[in-house]
């Protein structure tokens, strides 16, 4: 949830880079912020607030150093406050630690060291590492077994770093937390994810589950549990370190939304022959698999699963989707025969990665599908198909979700061997009748209408159910404002009562389902409720809704794609007529990568 | 003068090349497959620009989602000029990110970097300004330029007399006065233009005149889009970046045929026994059909041209279906715009954006097609047709 850098060497002022890591973090938490420079002593400066507060905060000489570690902290342990923010120290301030996930057994080490004499300053559970540290330099221990043995007692997990007065080397372990390492020319980089220092190099090292790192000017040293010298591989990132711009939007959230028709057409390039009569995905050539099937998502994600298991079963392929924070391998069936799904825009979710790895474990095939090139779930599952979004920085998913539905369409395909001609038309057709609905879409007008209601309701049958579920949900993450989605045959069956005039009900009228759901929008008119209908046939809907948010026609799976644009766009103008924070809304992150 | 900053004024919608601009302005409209603006950035990264700065206005959505915050790593700057009141309103608008010498270029016209280097060279900070000037034989609604001395003696917008004018390239070198000289320019008809401002600067000081030889080509209608796209091919520069003329991740069907010149931009797939040139530009995820035949024209992005269709002297917008079987034979043709008749243009059709041909259709030379326009099968279609219509066959 939280994000981490780090910088040693000598091409780049120390505190500049941790300020440019750490407001390039912000979009992953940002509840406080703070960093530490080595140089003689200990430079530690931290701030409740956005990173700016921490910029006001730090003193007008630049702190000279040659190692320095940053966070932007997003609370789990202990309400945002200037000592909760990391970095943490121990007593004697000889050691400042940053860390990413949960410490489990936290409680117990903080027993023990507060009977030993360590006295601590915040409620985190990352304040138990810098004294267990602190403990070893007591006993006479070198900074780098300090830190091993530290990390050795910790369970949980855990991306972290440290950094010692007077060193100029960070040592580092990674535990089920994302973490990266950059290779430089005069200096290396460590962050939670790569934008961090993409804008000094894009040469990066993942560290894997159980390894720890020796960052110095000269050099990264990668090692295992034992301590023995890993070979790691460079990569080289393709990301544009300017593609983090608001390139002239006001928020980041509406420049995704109209980046959509491109990372459209980034999804289906050379996935998708019209020619060929064919959908193929090069990176699932050696994928198998005649189901069972089960997603495995989150959130937003979450609404994208339940879009493509409806694929999936419409194919004839059994498909179960699951919330992966309540999946559980035991109480599911699962055996070598079964492919589990992972839908993550980071790859780091941790509800998500956990019940993969549970996936796992019980013998089923993994495949993650997901934004991020080298994120752990494309390096733990056994498949990866990558969505090709381009960095998404709003916390409010957009364009991944759009990316996401494309991928699953093309998924869904490649699973059954379906390969309709009248499908893969559509889907070449998709970007273009996105802007379309980006160039003529009328709802900044319509939402200016209802931004005093009191609550939102979504509703829509079949494909479009879980685009009511998702367009509620945007609703709820950047207005505040109350908002349910709902399957619109279970309005009847009890959330009607909560129909009021002042409660407008978007409904989804596409495809096959139109019929039915017009049904549903004469019961929630007779209740004096607004009705704003996102259809693809105005001229037969108009008369049943108070206002029409119109969609072209795009196939009965594709057109529910176009319907989310514009609920993705009645949030944006509501939130924005709101004032609200709307690409960093209270309490939430992009990346969760907590429990 | 080395200057590495430049301001491109791409605000303006260009309605002379409507239907086309329904949706975007000029700037982003296809010279072959590319927009404008983007042969403006090639041309000015050319020239040693690293900054740019773009004045955008109508439908300004479109071009920042186009270009997003950098292009070729140079960073872009969007400005937002909320009215659009004329060239000299659109430099204003950047005025707060401007506090020295600065280069201004018209994003909306293709100029090669000889001119806009030319520009460079010759203003040498002893003069306010510096514009660039062609020696064309018609100076036709552009700006006319009186050159004496290497040095403006006058400048006027559409000149009618018959003195040795010259062309102003719209690519211009200012000192900061230039801001003054806007404000102090009456406004004509309520636009305040960079000719006027011009104007008001010779009054007390100098202005020069670079002269150049470099190429400089309009489109002030929109069959224009074709002779613009036809130069491009024949000169190399249909894309900067990469100098094949079919992307790679286009495919082409090993029965079709592809005459040069072309330029078929990616994700573009061609069928079997179609044929594709001489002098076709096909945008992004174009599809041709098997047997269709598209000769002299510029189809722009996610255009489809069906089974057996004959497309000739066509421009499309873009999401453009042509169906199976119909046929666009080619100009000349007499064209309507507004209230005049352009006779004999070298115009088969113009469809713009979305508009759907239901296939066996004819068209007769000088057809203009307005946005989202239904034609019937199996139609006769002639003249200008509105947007929004339904054409009967």
């Amino acid at each position: 949830m939280c994000g981490i850098i780090g910088y040693t060497g000598t091409e780049n002022d120390v505190q500049e880079v941790l300020m440019t890591g750490l407001s390039g973090l912000e979009y992953r938490g940002y509840d406080s912020a703070g960093l530490a420079i080595a140089n003689g002593s200990l430079a530690v400066h931290k701030r409740e607030g956005e990173v700016s507060a921490l910029e006001n905060a730090l003193p007008e000489m630049t702190l000279d150093g040659l190692a320095g570690i940053g966070h932007t902290r997003w609370s789990t342990h202990g309400p945002p406050s200037d000592e909760n923010a990391h970095p943490h120290t121990d007593c004697e301030s000889r050691v400042a630690v940053v860390h990413n996930g949960i410490i489990e057994n936290y409680q117990s080490l903080r027993e023990d060291l507060t009977a030993d004499g360590h006295e601590f300053n915040s409620d985190t559970d990352t304040e138990a590492i810098p004294h267990l540290i602190g403990s070893a330099l007591e006993a006479g221990v070198a900074p780098e077994q300090a830190f091993r043995q530290a990390v050795d007692r910790l369970e949980g997990s855990y991306a972290v770093a440290a950094v010692f007065q007077g060193e100029e080397t960070i040592y580092v372990a990674r535990n089920e937390s994302p973490l990266v390492l950059g290779v430089g020319d005069d200096g290396h980089y460590l962050a939670s994810d790569v934008p961090a220092f993409l804008e000094y190099t894009d040469r990066v090292i993942y560290l894997e589950d159980g390894q720890f790192a020796r960052v110095s000017p000269s050099g990264i040293i990668v090692t295992d549990e034992q301590g023995a010298v890993v070979d790691t591989a460079i990569d080289t990132v393709d990301w544009d370190p300017e593609d983090a711009g608001k390139s002239g939007y006001d928020h980041y959230m509406l420049k995704e939304i109209h980046e959509q028709p491109t990372a459209l057409r980034k999804c289906l390039r050379e996935r998708v022959s019209e020619l060929e009569h064919e959908i193929t995905v090069e990176e699932l050539a050696t994928l198998e698999c005649s189901g069972p099937v089960q997603f495995v998502a989150c959130g937003t994600s979450y609404h994208a699963a339940l879009y493509g298991a409806r694929l999936l079963r419409e194919n004839g392929i059994s498909a179960q989707c699951f919330l992966a924070s309540e999946y559980d391998a035991q109480s599911i069936p699962v055996s070598d025969e079964t492919l589990v799904v992972g839908v993550t825009q980071s790859g780091e979710t941790a509800d998500t990665m956990g019940a993969l790895r549970m996936a796992n474990q019980a013998g089923a095939t993994t495949l993650a599908l997901t934004n991020v090139v080298g994120s752990s779930a494309a390096r733990e599952c056994d498949h990866v198909m990558y969505i090709r979004a381009g960095p998404e920085i709003g916390v409010a998913a957009t364009k991944t979700f759009v990316s996401q539905q494309a991928a699953l369409t093309l998924l869904s395909s490649v699973l059954s061997g379906a390969e309709s001609p009248t499908l893969i038309k559509q889907l070449r057709g998709l970007p273009e009748k996105l802007q379309h609905v980006l160039d003529e879409s009328t709802a900044q007008e319509v939402s200016a209408e209802f931004v005093d209601a009191d609550a939102y309701f979504f509703i829509g049958r079949g494909y479009n159910a879980p685009v009511a579920l998702e367009g509620a949900l945007k609703m709820k993450e950047i207005t505040y404002k109350h908002a349910e989605g709902f399957a619109a045959g279970e309005l009847k069956h009890g959330p009607l009562a909560l129909v009021t005039e002042q409660t407008p009900v978007f409904a989804l009228v596409t495809g096959d389902t139109a019929a039915k759901t017009i049904g549903n929008i004469k019961e929630v008119e007779a209740r004096g409720a607004p009705v704003i209908a996102v259809t693809d046939r105005p001229a037969e809907v108009g008369q049943y809704a108070s206002h029409v948010l119109e969609v072209p026609t795009a196939g009965p799976y594709l057109t529910p794609i176009l319907a989310n644009v514009q609920l993705q766009l009645v949030s944006y103008w509501v939130a924005a007529q709101l004032d609200r924070s709307i690409d960093k809304p209270r309490n939430l992150a992009k990346s969760v990568t907590v429990d | 003068m080395s200057l590495t900053s430049a301001v491109v004024l791409a605000g303006g919608e260009g309605s002379r090349l409507r239907p086309l601009t329904s949706n975007r302005p000029k700037p982003l409209l296809p010279a072959a497959t590319r927009p404008i603006l983007e042969h403006v950035f090639d041309q000015l990264i050319a020239a040693g620009i690293t900054d740019i700065t773009v004045v955008v206005g109508y439908k300004h959505n479109r071009v920042q989602a186009h270009f997003g915050s950098t292009y070729r790593n140079v960073p872009l700057t969007y400005v937002v000029q909320e009215q659009q009141l004329g060239s000299g309103h659109a430099l204003l608008a950047a005025e707060s990110e401007i506090d020295e010498t600065v280069l201004v270029v018209n994003g909306d016209q293709f100029v090669e970097s000889t001119i806009i280097s030319d520009v460079l060279a010759a203003h040498n900070g002893d003069s306010v300004g510096t514009l660039g000037v062609l020696t064309k034989l018609q100076i036709g609604s552009y700006g006319g330029v009186l050159v004496g001395d290497g040095t403006v003696a006058e400048i006027v917008e559409n000149p009618q007399d018959d003195r040795p004018y010259q062309l102003n390239a719209g690519v211009y070198a200012f000192e900061p006065e230039i801001f003054d000289a806007i404000y102090e320019a009456d406004p004509q008809a309520g636009e305040y233009s960079l000719t006027d401002a011009i104007s008001e600067l010779l009054d007390d000081s100098e202005v020069q005149a670079a002269i150049s030889e470099g190429t400089w080509v309009d489109a002030t209608y929109p069959w224009d889009l074709l002779d613009i796209s036809f130069e491009l091919l024949g000169s190399g520069h249909t894309d900067e970046q990469c100098a094949v003329t079919v992307a790679e991740s286009a495919t082409v069907h090993d029965s079709a045929v592809i005459r040069e010149p072309v330029v078929i931009a990616p994700d573009c797939e061609i069928g079997a026994g179609a044929v594709v040139g001489p002098y076709a530009c096909l945008g992004e995820n174009t599809t041709v059909g098997s047997n269709a035949a598209i000769e002299r024209s510029v189809l722009d992005a996610d255009t489809r041209v069906e089974t057996g269709a004959t497309v000739i002297d066509c421009v499309t917008g873009v999401g453009v279906t042509i169906g199976p079987g119909t046929t666009i034979p080619g100009g000349p043709g007499d064209v309507r715009v507004g209230d005049r008749v352009f006779e004999d243009e070298a115009l088969g059709a113009l469809l713009s954006d979305r508009v759907t041909d239901d296939g066996g259709s004819t068209y007769v030379p000088g057809t203009v097609v307005g946005s989202e326009t239904t034609i019937e099968a199996g139609a006769t279609v002639r003249g200008t047709i509105s947007e929004n219509t339904e054409v009967r066959s």
